[in-house]
């Protein structure tokens, strides 16, 4: 059973006696390579291609953050999981448009019923009308345009009420760099859960590249987006809510920059604190009637796309029935 | 199946033989198990890591004159844990 985990501190990582080695200034510690499943690197990590053969050889992806707190990129060992057949399947439902919207309304969906789940309950019901509007337009959408269009109004309207319910100051969604607090966070949420689903992908035989609803440009993981849309309600918003509600998140864990905000290290240790305490965290689930991790709902739904590439079962995106 | 084990050995070094095989040991346990103190180790393993680890261990340890064991806490049983000193938790995952 193996973790993830998460160096601030800057020092050098290396392979040590067949197992990890952090030296820092607190000192050493040796880590459990067992215990590994994915390292984080958000300080000023020093390692050589010698660690890297070894977290290769365990199975273990490192995922590297810059001073700022932006993805940089990953280390993903060699895919062991390869299946040309279910490339072809991925292919096929990329070319053919009417396959292609199925899946990418799907993924609109799910993201705006976790969406509207996160705002029951609180009391804004013309927003939650607003969304089923959305929701119903995006039946009748016959463009893969369409569908990202649909997404994009619901989710403004949908940030708009992040002000009334943190008291934070948000006007609107501004990226590279983020303007304000709430961006700052959002922006940095996004980024983890992004990095925690393409871990899972690489899981399965799935090409990352190949995505539906966001275009597969070059050079991105794209599948991870289109999982990742169904997924940030209910990682990455609830958290900001609950962080920010019970004041464990305040101004000061923001660096301001000339024209951007970034979360600083405290603000990102408090977040990724939480982050892995959400991911961990179990729930019975409905149909497998058994406990299942958050994360392992990330791969669920990965499984259930793979069947209806196969054409063995209609995919339906996770659902918050919580 | 998950376990939670916590190992604690008592390698005989009275002699060479003994003095060689400790650091065998520790290098084992340091793979699969957070080092707590001297020789007391803590994680969380799969039945198959648990089953390598005794495997790797019996072939270094000596059977008559070493002393480890290992106490196990099954699947979905919490362990807790209180530390008395200022010592930060020797399992945290955020370094």
């Amino acid at each position: 059973m193996s973790r993830t985990y998460y160096i601030f501190s800057s020092g050098r990582l290396k392979r040590e006696h067949n197992t990890l080695c952090l030296e820092s200034e607190e000192g050493r510690r040796v880590i459990p390579v067992e215990d590994v499943e994915q390292i984080y690197f958000f300080g000023e990590t020093d390692f050589n291609s010698r660690l890297l053969e070894f977290l290769a050889q365990k199975g273990i992806t490192a995922h590297i953050f810059n001073h700022f707190g932006y993805y940089t990129g990953s280390f993903i060992p060699r895919a062991s999981q390869l299946s040309g057949f279910l490339l072809v399947r991925q292919v096929e439902h990329y070319l053919c448009p009417d396959k292609r919207l199925a899946l990418a309304r799907c993924f609109v969906e799910g993201a705006i019923h976790n969406i509207r789940r996160n705002l029951e309950k609180r009391g804004l019901d013309d927003i939650c009308t607003g969304l089923d509007n959305y929701r119903n337009a995006l039946k009748k959408a016959s463009s893969v345009e369409e569908v990202m269009s649909t997404e994009a109004h619901a989710r403004k309207l949908y940030y708009s009420a992040w002000e009334e319910i943190t008291g934070w100051e948000f006007g609107e969604r501004t990226r590279q760099p983020p303007q304000n607090a709430l961006n700052a966070l959002i922006s940095f949420g996004n980024a983890m859960t992004y990095t925690t689903v393409l871990k899972e992908i690489y899981k399965t035989a799935l090409n990352p590249t190949i995505s539906y609803l966001h275009e597969p440009s070059e050079r991105r993981f794209s599948l991870a987006l289109d999982i990742a849309e169904v997924f940030k309600p209910v990682l990455v918003d609830k958290i900001i809510f609950r962080l920010i509600n019970q004041k464990q998140l305040t101004l000061d864990h923001f660096n301001r920059d000339l024209n951007a905000t970034y979360l600083s290290e405290e603000g990102r240790k408090v977040f990724v604190r939480e982050f892995e305490t959400q991911v961990e965290s179990t729930i019975l689930h409905r149909t497998l009637r058994r406990k299942v991790k958050y994360k392992s709902l990330i791969r669920l739904d990965l499984y259930k796309l793979i069947k209806h590439l196969l054409g063995e079962e209609t995919f339906t995106p996770m659902k918050v029935w919580w | 199946m998950n376990v939670h084990v916590i190992l604690v050995y008592d390698i005989n070094t009275e002699d060479n033989a003994g003095k060689k095989r400790l650091p065998k040991v520790l290098k084992i346990c340091r793979k699969y198990l957070v080092h707590v103190q001297k020789s007391v180790f803590e994680g969380h393993l799969t039945e198959g890591q648990y089953t390598r680890l005794q495997h790797e261990l019996g072939r270094v340890v000596d059977k008559k004159a070493d002393f480890v064991i290992a106490y196990k806490l099954g699947d979905g049983v919490k362990l807790e844990k209180d530390i008395l000193t200022e010592t930060p938790d020797p399992t945290d995952n955020f370094l």
